[in-house]
């Protein structure tokens, strides 16, 4: 008996539909029958239907995969990365703060440096100028070894704290690192977010977003984009112009 | 000339503290947001009041709206050293009545020459 192409048709839409349902519940051995009682009807058109299908269950298992990975990122590595942002904060504040200190106690020895020094050399023209007393001389030799010898210490100690200094920079190399993990994480986010709307919403839509420049109303803090911007000023010289055109 | 401070980072308010001793004043005070900021100005005799804009709690042009009018304060001379940019929030600030502003980073010299400015214009 010859089938109609349309009952012929029914059939194989009948024999796919419990072929996949086999193939998701594993049911290989009788999968197999059907596919060799689907190939025996000699429909090429169907292999090229089978392989849409294989594609869209690959596709569906991708996406499930990439839910788990958004659980990661959602569930560890955000609240990670705000530990990660607050250890940049701390350091970079440590590393502040004990420049500062530092950096004031060499400012404390360079006034004790020049006011001594100022001293010195008012008494020593007094010399030149035959101010100075016979006695007063001995004094003034005394007063220049010890001062020679304080300046040595001093020195000794800018130095030292000028090490210091030096040594707070190392925050730059731990906060770097730090920083770029967050980078990662971020394109990351990115990626996934990207699967979703390809999957789920309009790349189209995606697309024509992504040119935008943002420029967000209320206060930004410091703007890492400004060559992009034309609503904020590049530096003070601008600043000033803008004050002084509106009357400053 | 008693003035006072005001940021929400402790580095930034001893970065200008320091540069104000340099520059000869000492009687320095800090506060690290608006709303610790107005109770100091109201009860502290201050001369001159430096803000950052964007801190948490009161922001720096709502303490600025605030001080301009508040009776006994309106007449303090204002700067505000922040990192805020955008040409429509130096407006704002203009036309809320500072009397200096300030773009971070900024040099020790700028802060020299607005304070000048500033005074020179109380001065005379």
């Amino acid at each position: 008996m010859k089938l109609s192409d349309k009952e012929q048709l029914q059939q194989t839409i009948e024999l796919t539909r419990a072929l996949l349902s086999d193939l998701e519940n594993e049911e290989i051995q009788s999968a197999q029958d059907k596919i060799e009682a689907l190939s025996g009807n000699g429909d090429e058109d169907l292999f090229v239907e089978i392989g849409k299908l294989t594609r869209r269950l690959h596709e569906a298992l991708n996406s499930f995969r990439l839910d788990t990975r958004i659980t990661d990122i959602a569930a560890s590595e955000i609240p990670d990365a705000k530990d990660r942002l607050n250890y940049v904060i701390e350091r970079t504040e440590e590393a502040a703060n004990k420049t500062m200190d530092k950096v004031e106690h060499c400012n404390q020895l360079a006034d004790v440096i020049a006011k001594d020094s100022q001293e010195l050399l008012s008494e020593w023209q007094k010399l030149y100028r035959r101010e100075l007393a016979p006695g007063d001389f001995r004094k003034l030799c005394k007063r220049i070894e010890s001062h020679l010898e304080k300046n040595k210490n001093s020195a000794e100690k800018l130095n030292s704290e000028l090490s210091d200094v030096l040594l707070a920079q190392d925050y730059q190399d731990l906060t770097g690192q730090v920083i770029r993990q967050v980078i990662t994480l971020v394109h990351d986010v990115e990626e996934s977010m990207v699967n979703v709307i390809k999957m789920f919403g309009s790349i189209d839509r995606y697309q024509a977003a992504k040119g935008k420049i943002l420029q967000p109303k209320g206060s930004e803090g410091p703007i890492v984009n400004k060559d992009k911007r034309n609503d904020v000023v590049s530096g003070q010289d601008e600043v000033d112009d803008l004050l002084s055109s509106l009357g400053f | 000339m008693k003035i006072l401070v005001v940021d929400d980072f402790s580095t930034m308010r001893r970065i200008i503290k320091n540069l104000l001793r340099d520059l000869g004043f000492t009687n320095t005070h800090e506060a690290d947001d608006g709303n610790t900021a107005l109770p100091m100005l109201q009860t502290g005799n201050f001369d001159f009041l430096i803000t950052d804009w964007n801190m948490p709690g009161m922001q720096g042009i709502d303490l600025l709206k605030a001080v301009r009018a508040d009776e006994k304060l309106k007449s303090i001379p204002v700067l505000m050293v922040t990192a805020e940019s955008k040409r429509e929030q130096i407006i704002e600030a203009a036309q809320a009545g500072v009397n200096g502003y300030i773009v971070k980073p900024f040099t020790a010299a700028t802060l020299n020459e607005k304070l000048g400015k500033i005074f020179e214009r109380i001065d005379g």
